[in-house]
């Protein structure tokens, strides 16, 4: 090259630490969870909708004082049987009572023994899940009373507890989380070992980090969405559950109003007035199937990928 | 440089060490074979090989990632293998730190860069009080390149040469005196190696460092270390002063190793020939194998017979480049 030529470029300055900054706005995990989970309109609508269904049913039944021994027009064969119409708007049953009133009473009680249990198997499962996946001693063993338990009918199970508690909300919640935690457990396990030997995991452990630190600030935020997944099937299944046990009669008992003991009541009148039955399962769905979307997009804004 | 290499102290020592690896069956697979090299206080210590040579095993043994199925690893003289006493433990994490080589792999990505780098601290509670915590932090992504600013933001908004940085804070911010370096530059893009190894070679200066480092790379291998030991097949076959191993490659799977080294001259590159590593050049006499010193702190994996040749060899060679 020319020697004149070079003289014709000069260096240009620049400062190195300019170009290490960052542009990009500020990124925070649950903020953007939740833009991304409110950025669909469906789901929201879906969202809102569970809410009212959830208020509604913890409030009404205390108004209404709904009970399922309680039947004041049982000698009122008026009130016996009616359509739904502004005024019953469920109609009434065989003793006269209101449809409506059952079934709110029926949802209250079935939302909580769900919630409670899923809360339970959840805040049991996780934590022990999480150990055993890391712990190769822990797994030999507990993959045993995996084995074991996991192979125990569970009507069996349920029938038995019921004779031995006696019916009511406290044995129901028993039954459906004495063995039901070791599941989530297994989940969580298989998850925590599929991602326990990744780098960052072995970094952690070359900078001295302890099992449960690891476990806290390692593991347990990759799983959030899964976990949320697993929540999402774990609520609609156990009101299923526990709407199948008190239609089989081991659940909340005769005293407690239910989804299922509703279902189980009015299954006998289905051929001549069918809408005493599909009232009750047509809530069942509702509550489920809007739980389960509610819970599946939740997932879907808890996992980072989404959030670009 | 190599003749008062005896005076150096040492500062890791891998003696006679073994790594095996539990197959399921009967039989194990043995990655590591007499593993036998000293690393001196202050060198840069290059451990090269192929894929699947087992140098990362190694590398990883010293870290106590890896049980050695036997021998034993000494560091300022302390055994660290097997079973050590809790105290010790935490003596030798401290001490000995990592760089790994995936810089996307090795950070959480949940977690802020300020958690990242003062992991390892929060663990051993080696900060006076929140304030002095946040100044290691500062202080440590200053010295790699990064701002301070950075300590809010994940992993996932830097770049592969600024979280390989972020990877070297979180291995400074503990002050040690080890550090394996596990090809810390093979993942990265080609215009900021360069970059990371200047930042590598500052630190060392600066903070009286030593270094193992795990590399494939020859030509970077010899800009950066002072000695190189080439390990092929889980044994390590030459260790020698970095320029010596260059000037006089003695084992034939070295001079294999060296002629695949692309040289940025098309003209040359075209009719250079590679050498292709057989070892049936190896004596089969089966005497026994093991490292013999042919030159001073040159040593070769070699039997009695193959020695004779090596010094052969190694004097030629000195003759020619002497002629030169």
């Amino acid at each position: 090259m020319d020697m004149e030529n070079t003289n014709l470029f000069e260096f240009a300055e620049f400062d190195e630490l300019e170009s290490e900054h960052i542009a990009a706005p500020r990124y925070s995990y649950w903020k953007s969870v939740w833009r991304t989970f409110f950025k669909n309109k469906f789901t929201v609508g879906v969202a809102v909708l569970l809410l009212c269904i959830i208020i509604f049913a913890m409030i009404q039944p205390m108004l209404s004082g709904y009970s399922p021994i309680k039947t004041p027009n049982i000698n009122n064969s008026h009130l016996k049987f009616l359509k739904p119409s502004l005024e019953h708007i469920f109609g009434t049953d065989h003793v006269g009572n209101e449809v409506f009133d059952a079934v709110w009473a029926g949802a209250r009680n079935s939302i909580i023994v769900s919630f409670i249990c899923t809360a339970i198997n959840m805040l049991v499962g996780i934590p022990i899940g999480a150990l055993w996946g890391f712990s190769k001693k822990m797994d030999r063993w507990m993959i045993e009373v995996y084995n074991i338990i996991s192979n125990v009918p569970f009507l069996l199970l349920a029938m038995i507890l019921s004779y031995v508690l006696g019916a009511g909300m406290r044995s129901l919640i028993i039954t459906m989380t004495c063995t039901e935690w070791i599941f989530v457990a297994y989940f969580i396990r298989t998850q925590v070992m599929i991602i326990r030997d990744r780098e960052y995991n072995l970094a952690s452990k070359c900078l001295g980090t302890g099992t449960w630190t690891m476990i806290v600030k390692n593991i347990l935020p990759y799983l959030i969405s899964v976990i949320m997944t697993y929540i999402s099937r774990e609520v609609p299944s156990l009101i299923s559950y526990e709407v199948f046990l008190s239609y089989m009669g081991l659940g909340l008992g005769t005293t407690n109003a239910s989804l299922g003991q509703s279902i189980a009541m009015y299954t006998s009148y289905m051929n001549g007035y069918p809408h005493l039955f599909w009232i009750p399962v047509s809530v069942l769905a509702i509550i489920s199937i809007s739980l389960y979307i509610v819970g599946q997009k939740l997932a879907d804004a808890a996992d980072p990928r989404t959030h670009m | 440089m190599s003749n008062n290499a005896n005076d150096r102290e040492v500062i890791v020592s891998v003696k006679h060490v073994d790594i095996s690896f539990d197959t399921g069956g009967k039989k194990k697979f043995k990655a590591v074979s007499d593993a036998n090299f000293d690393i001196y206080k202050g060198e840069t210590f290059a451990l090269v090989g192929e894929s699947g040579s087992g140098k990362t095993t190694l590398g990883r043994a010293i870290m106590r990632i890896n049980p050695c199925s036997a021998g034993e690893i000494t560091f300022e003289g302390k055994r660290i293998s097997g079973k050590i006493s809790k105290e010790e433990d935490r003596n030798v994490v401290r001490s000995i730190q990592m760089i790994f080589q995936d810089p996307a792999a090795s950070l959480n990505e949940r977690a802020t860069i300020e958690y990242c780098v003062s992991e390892g601290l929060l663990n051993f509670h080696l900060y006076k009080d929140e304030n002095d915590r946040i100044a290691k932090v500062d202080k440590a992504l200053q010295d790699v390149g990064l701002l301070p600013e950075h300590k809010s933001r994940y992993p996932h908004e830097f770049s592969g040469g600024q979280r390989q940085r972020v990877g070297i804070a979180r291995a400074m911010v503990m002050e040690p005196k080890f550090i394996v370096a596990d090809e810390p530059i093979s993942a990265l893009d080609v215009s900021i190696r360069a970059q990371v190894l200047n930042l590598m070679n500052k630190l060392k200066a600066e903070k009286n460092l030593t270094y193992l480092f795990i590399a494939h790379d020859l030509s970077v291998v010899r800009f950066i270390a002072d000695r190189i030991a080439v390990i092929h097949l889980g044994e390590i076959v030459e260790i020698a002063d970095s320029e010596t191993l260059f000037e006089y490659p003695l084992h034939p799977y070295t001079t294999a190793l060296l002629s695949t080294v692309p040289m940025p001259d098309p003209l040359i590159e075209k009719s250079r020939k590679h050498k292709v590593y057989d070892p049936s050049v190896l004596d089969q006499s089966g005497d026994p194998r093991e490292m013999r010193e042919i030159r001073p702190g040159h040593f070769v994996h070699c039997t009695p017979k193959e020695y004779d040749e090596y010094c052969a060899k190694a004097a030629r060679l000195e003759k020619e480049k002497g002629a030169r």
